[in-house]
């Protein structure tokens, strides 16, 4: 009994370890975008096809990562859906005619450069990972 | 049986993988313009212990059950976008492999609130007509019937004309509202189940519809609310539906008449909400139809009244399993100038198997990955709606009759990119 308490223990500290060690994703948008601050709730409707607006009226472009784990800590976080459902909603927009696919990249430094030259564009990468010329909305 | 269906549903997985696989949603270059390429396609099986459905001999396992689409589209400005899908199908005796424009059409947005949609463009209606073909993003094999009769595609599907729509934020943080209007025309494909059924309308009497068309206008008026994941809404559709074609009676020699008929009273009433938190969906949905028209050239009149209503849930238990259950309600009344004037009759019954579809349904879906998905579902039907009516059971597939009720196994398998 004691071993397995102990084994359990050594998981579980191995899993906080590895939440910690998760990228932490940062949300990013070109300067044109006057806003410095994102609701949740705002963020889940652009990423979702749901919205084109931000609050304060800013037309906004979302840039998706193909994969990885800023990709899927940002899902996580801010959509609550895994990558298949995920983009099964926006092939559903694509289907039904009302939308097209988001551009989707292959690295964040791609996302960092189409971000920084495309007006009303919005992003999401590792906060670790270089971002000169774009800026970086908070979410709340 | 077993061999078809095992060599149809392994078929099937392996072009959904490999389609998927290399395709991987293209995007190509017409000179300077990015155009992107998707496409989706499922392969099913039915098997039905009694009864055949939807035109399929579905009592021996049918496999005739595949649809394909594919989508181009093209942001060709911020504000403007231009878009077409084809699509095709095989559903027992229906779609017969005749493609078909799902969509094409040109969608300018000077303003979240204020879009234009011109073409032919799919209607929205209730919470899945414009999407009933992704069965990918559908827990479910087949939808409810009682909403979303898939042998009546081709009545709600699109329309050419054109649309306008938007999106607004309310004040006071009370989510926002979605709106479209709409109107054009509808014509419906020769292959779809109203004249289908009209074939073998009754014993020795067959009715060739050359076309089945007319306008159609209606909205849908949705409420975001403030309630994370909580949609709500309604739709109306009206519409003036005519057909042309000819009547044949064998056995009184009765070949090539002129046939027509002509809706003077036709609409939907349509009621609809969704909630989803994480790994939970729940969705019900409430909708009217009714049509009132002239037949055989004016010398009859009929009347149906349809109703159904469905509540359905899924929750994802991990990544690649999730299991969900619906109960679907349907009924059917028909007449003449009484249900007109006073509703359906009060000695109505509600027991009759003909004139009701009640089915209570369970599935369990696989992700394999985001390319490729496959549903086992059970039905378990009681009633077999009206034999002169397009309600999934024809009298030209159940020659002998049809039984109370149906237990169905369906296994779909599909894919997209």
């Amino acid at each position: 009994m004691k071993k397995i308490l102990s084994v359990f223990m050594l998981l579980a500290a191995a899993s906080v370890l590895a939440v910690c060690a998760q990228a932490q994703v940062i949300v990013i948008a070109n300067p044109s975008v006057k806003a410095d601050v994102i609701t949740k709730n705002d963020l889940r409707g652009v990423f979702t096809g749901n919205a084109i607006t931000l609050k304060d009226g800013s037309q906004v472009v979302p840039i998706l990562l193909r994969d990885g784990a800023a990709h899927e800590e940002f899902l996580l976080a801010y959509i609550g859906k895994d990558d298949a459902a995920y983009r099964a909603g926006w092939r559903s927009i694509l289907f039904s005619g009302q939308g097209m696919m988001p551009k989707t990249l292959d690295s964040e430094a791609a996302v960092v450069e189409v971000v920084k030259h495309t007006a009303g564009a919005i992003g999401y990468i590792e906060r670790t990972t270089p971002h000169e010329g774009v800026k970086v909305l908070a979410v709340r | 049986m077993k061999k078809v269906f095992r060599r149809s549903l392994a078929a099937g997985m392996l072009v959904a993988l490999t389609v998927a696989i290399s395709l991987h949603g293209q995007e190509i270059k017409l000179g300077n313009q990015a155009v992107q390429v998707h496409g989706f396609g499922t392969q099913g099986l039915i098997y039905t212990n009694d009864n055949n459905w939807l035109t399929m001999n579905t009592s021996a396992g049918s496999v005739k059950f595949t649809d394909v689409g594919l989508n181009l589209g093209s942001q060709i400005s911020r504000k403007v976008r231009a878009a077409a899908q084809g699509y095709d199908r095989s559903l027992g005796q229906l779609g017969k492999w005749h493609p078909q424009f799902d969509f094409y059409m040109l969608d300018v947005r000077p303003k979240p609130w204020l879009g234009f949609r011109g073409g032919k463009v799919k209607t929205v209606l209730g919470l899945y007509t414009d999407t009933q073909d992704m069965d990918f993003d559908h827990t479910f094999a087949l939808l409810p019937q009682s909403i979303y009769p898939i042998d009546m595609r081709d009545s709600s599907i699109a329309h050419v004309g054109g649309d306008i729509y938007g999106t607004e934020r309310l004040a006071h943080n009370l989510g926002s509202l979605t709106y479209t209007a709409y109107g054009g025309h509808r014509s419906d494909s020769k292959y779809s189940g109203y004249p289908y059924l009209l074939t073998n309308i009754a014993p020795g009497v067959h009715i060739y519809l050359t076309s089945y068309s007319g306008p159609v206008y209606g909205g849908d008026l949705r409420w975001n609310t403030p309630v994370p994941g909580l949609t709500v809404g309604v739709s109306r559709q009206n519409e003036d539906i005519s057909g042309v074609g000819t009547l044949s009676i064998p056995a009184a020699g009765v070949s090539g008449v002129p046939y027509n008929e002509k809706s003077f009273q036709d609409w939907t009433n349509w009621f609809y909400g969704k909630y989803t938190k994480n790994r939970l969906h729940i969705e019900a949905e409430d909708k009217r139809y009714y049509q009132a028209k002239d037949i055989f050239s004016s010398t009859a009149w009929f009347y149906a009244d349809t109703r159904g209503w469905y509540v359905s849930g899924g929750f994802r238990i991990n990544k690649w399993l999730e299991a969900g259950s619906y109960y679907s309600h349907y009924r059917i009344f028909i007449g003449g100038a009484d249900l007109v004037a006073n509703g359906p009759a009060l000695n109505f019954n509600y027991t009759d198997p003909q004139k009701r579809d009640n089915d209570k349904v369970v599935t369990a879906k696989i992700t394999f990955n985001q390319y490729v998905t496959l549903k086992v579902e059970g039905h378990f039907m009681a009633g077999n709606g009206l034999a002169t009516y397009p309600d999934g059971f024809y009298t030209s597939v159940n020659p002998l009759g049809l039984a109370d009720n149906t237990n169905a196994l369906i296994v779909r398998t599909g894919f997209n990119f």
